[in-house]
């Protein structure tokens, strides 16, 4: 695999791509719904082939912060008729949104099934360097502040802590009559974030928002990584 | 700079101190160090200055070079232009190290101040010298006698102590604590902390034997790093009560993401308390009464309180206070009511737990006293609060003594946290003088005493957290 950091950093980028990030997320062995960058409507089925349907389709560019704001994202395409379809749609509809944006292409990654969303993330304190964030994800994280922080490194006790110590636990406990998340799933892989975070100190910012936390396991649906400023 | 360790544990327990630049009428830092009991000299170039130094018995010379013989800690308190010379000089006679009154430096902002701190951080640490400063109050030694406070006590033994980065908490949280029958081992007010920084503060005191709890004050963090990591290790070796003051400005970083845009200052003071096992507190009061709480009870994390309170009114308030603060409050054993049954007065009364208890111990402590020994051998029970009682304090302190005495054997035979609560206001708000004297006189037999229900509850709940958080993290 091309080291990512080390391209990024040639191209004078602090803003990795979804794909990027995820591949490094990955191997780092935090669960990812891993992303295919394709360019082109043949190379997207392909893309689409290897993860299986359904998929998502997002644009990738270094210049588009939200892509959903642009039209970028499409979900739930099942087939590649659909993909082909949803690819021209997508080029056309951010070309006219962002016509200046330089276009890398799409990434493809398989639609995963609706868990509870979670948000985990690291930023970098002015005073204490890497800390690590989580609480309930989604777009209202930032109105309902409902998250716990701890610095990094976390033991495992933190990470149990951090989960257990946000007031929608509730709901991550099953409420209604909801089947229960994974826990221990999450405190794993906020775990495994804490070390991927202090072995990478070039990393700045980290959001993986959403998690989708599953009755059994947890998976990063998306994911953007900021790199410190070289 | 790595501290030099001897250095700094020299200037902290000095054998020699030198004040240079003290002035009359007061001769504030000579006066003191009068109860120092090493060899305390002056430097003073001001012939008029010098006569009144010597006039008090105090041995002045002309530099710092002349002082004859190791000199361990110089307190330099000489106009800010004057004190690179000082430092200089200090740094030439190897002296143990400096605390450093002088003020005017980068507090200021002005450039020349921040020069001349420059200038006094470089001498410094090229000099290899702990500096304690500027703008500070410098060091307390409770067993040598090193004060910057004349009300400071001096005798042997202390049980915390105090780092603030402010002179008047600094003087207030050891001031506070002595009023509430603590004694402190060590006071350092850190200043500026422009050479030693709160992490190499708080390095010495989790190594120093003398130390056996830890309280602070801070505004801001120099070396956060390795202050989390000091503090993450330091908290299972003595406690450590942080009271944080102001707030960092997050400055106009671009905020990029949803966990930059929610890391606030605070979100972040808090992990780190929580994930260091420390005890945050939020104000002098806070931060005197977990000293208290913490030092007069035996370690616990145990959360069965009895609670005794006067009035039917007072234990309710007492039992909110109390479960809010993390305790619970249960039903007693069946033996302890059928003991109960037999003396307790009922009519204006109950003892259900909470204790209302006026009726039953109003005038005599006989009954407090089988109360406590019921409650002692009660597997139930973990800790005790009791609202204790000024009437005829103001004569005599016999019926006092007596309960103290009474809640001294409790604490030994069960080896419990034991609570008094003398609250302000209310019923006896006229008496105020007189509850706040009987404050002190329970704090000098040793046992926390608060001056409300929730201040008790607060201050108890905090060190039983620490405890069981201490517990989870070593077991």
């Amino acid at each position: 695999m091309p080291d990512v950091i080390a391209t990024a950093r040639k191209q004078r980028r602090t803003l990795l791509s979804e794909v990027e990030a995820k591949d490094l997320l990955a191997e780092a062995g935090i669960p990812v719904a891993r992303a295919i960058l394709a360019k082109g409507q043949k190379k997207a089925v392909e893309a689409a082939e290897a993860v299986g349907y359904p998929v998502v389709m997002k644009i990738v560019s270094p210049d588009i912060a939200h892509k959903s704001d642009v039209g970028g994202v499409t979900l739930g395409l099942k087939d590649a008729k659909s993909v082909r379809k949803a690819y021209k749609e997508m080029i056309e509809r951010v070309g006219a949104a962002a016509p200046n944006a330089k276009i890398a292409g799409v990434a493809i990654q398989n639609m995963a099934p609706q868990g509870i969303e979670v948000i985990v993330g690291a930023t970098t304190d002015p005073q204490f360097g890497p800390v690590m964030m989580f609480g309930l994800g989604g777009v209202f994280v930032e109105v309902l502040k409902d998250v716990a922080f701890r610095i990094v490194p976390l033991e495992a006790r933190d990470a149990s802590q951090m989960v257990r110590e946000i007031k929608g636990l509730p709901i991550l406990q099953g409420a209604r009559g909801a089947q229960p998340a994974d826990l221990p799933a999450l405190e794993a892989l906020i775990v495994k974030v804490s070390q991927f975070v202090a072995a990478h100190p070039e990393v700045a910012e980290l959001d993986l928002n959403p998690v989708f936390a599953y009755p059994n396991g947890a998976l990063a649906v998306d994911a953007r990584i900021v790199l410190a400023s070289a | 700079m790595p501290v030099d360790r001897a250095r700094l544990h020299r200037a902290l327990n000095p054998k020699t101190v030198v004040v240079v630049g003290d002035k009359g009428p007061n001769f504030q830092w000579i006066t003191n160090c009068s109860e120092f009991t090493g060899n305390l000299y002056s430097v003073q170039l001001d012939e008029k200055e010098a006569a009144g130094i010597e006039a008090k018995g105090i041995k002045n010379f002309k530099g710092l070079m002349e002082v004859p013989g190791e000199v361990d800690l110089v307190i330099c308190a000489v106009p800010r232009n004057v004190a690179p010379f000082i430092v200089a000089d200090a740094v030439k006679k190897k002296v143990g190290g400096m605390a450093m009154f002088t003020s005017g430096f980068v507090e200021t902002t002005e450039p020349i101040g921040i020069e001349l701190q420059g200038k006094i951080v470089a001498m410094a640490n090229e000099g290899g010298m702990p500096l304690v400063g500027p703008n500070c109050m410098g060091v307390y030694n409770r067993r040598l006698g090193v004060k910057f406070m004349q009300g400071q006590e001096k005798g042997e033994g202390g049980a915390i102590s105090i780092i603030s980065q402010s002179g008047t908490h600094g003087i207030g949280m050891t001031m506070g604590s002595q009023r509430l029958g603590v004694p402190v081992t060590r006071t350092i007010s850190i200043g500026n902390a422009a050479v030693l920084n709160e992490a190499d503060y708080l390095e010495y005191l989790l190594d120093d034997p003398e130390t056996p709890a830890i309280a602070m004050y801070l505004e801001g963090i120099r070396a956060g790093r390795r202050f989390f990591e000091l503090l993450r290790e330091g908290t299972k070796k003595k406690p450590v009560i942080i009271w944080r003051g102001g707030r960092t400005k997050a400055g106009a970083r671009a905020v990029k993401s949803h966990t930059a845009s929610l890391a606030s200052d605070d979100a972040v003071w808090m992990a780190l308390m929580r994930q260091c096992g420390a005890i945050s507190t939020e104000s002098l009061e806070d931060t005197i009464e977990t000293i208290a709480a913490l030092v007069h009870t035996p370690k616990s994390s145990k959360k069965n309180m009895a609670l005794v309170a006067m009035t039917g009114g007072q234990s309710v308030a007492i039992t909110d206070q109390f479960e809010r603060a993390g305790f619970e409050v249960p039903e007693l054993s069946d033996s302890s009511y059928q003991r109960l049954g037999e003396f307790f007065v009922t009519i204006g009364g109950s003892y259900r737990n909470p204790f209302d208890a006026s009726s039953t111990i109003g005038r005599e402590s006989d009954n407090l006293q089988k109360i406590l020994e019921i409650l002692a051998d009660d597997p139930v029970i973990e800790g005790v609060a009791i609202e204790l009682q000024t009437r005829d304090f103001e004569k005599s302190t016999e019926r006092m003594d007596g309960m103290l005495a009474l809640m001294s054997e409790y604490r030994t035979k069960t080896g419990q946290p034991v609570v008094g609560l003398i609250p302000t206001g209310g019923g006896m708000g006229d008496q105020e003088e007189i509850g706040s004297r009987a404050r002190v006189h329970v704090a000098k037999a040793g046992f926390p005493v608060f001056p409300s229900f929730r201040a008790g509850a607060n201050a108890l709940g905090r060190v039983r957290a620490y405890y069981e958080e201490l517990e989870a993290r070593t077991k």
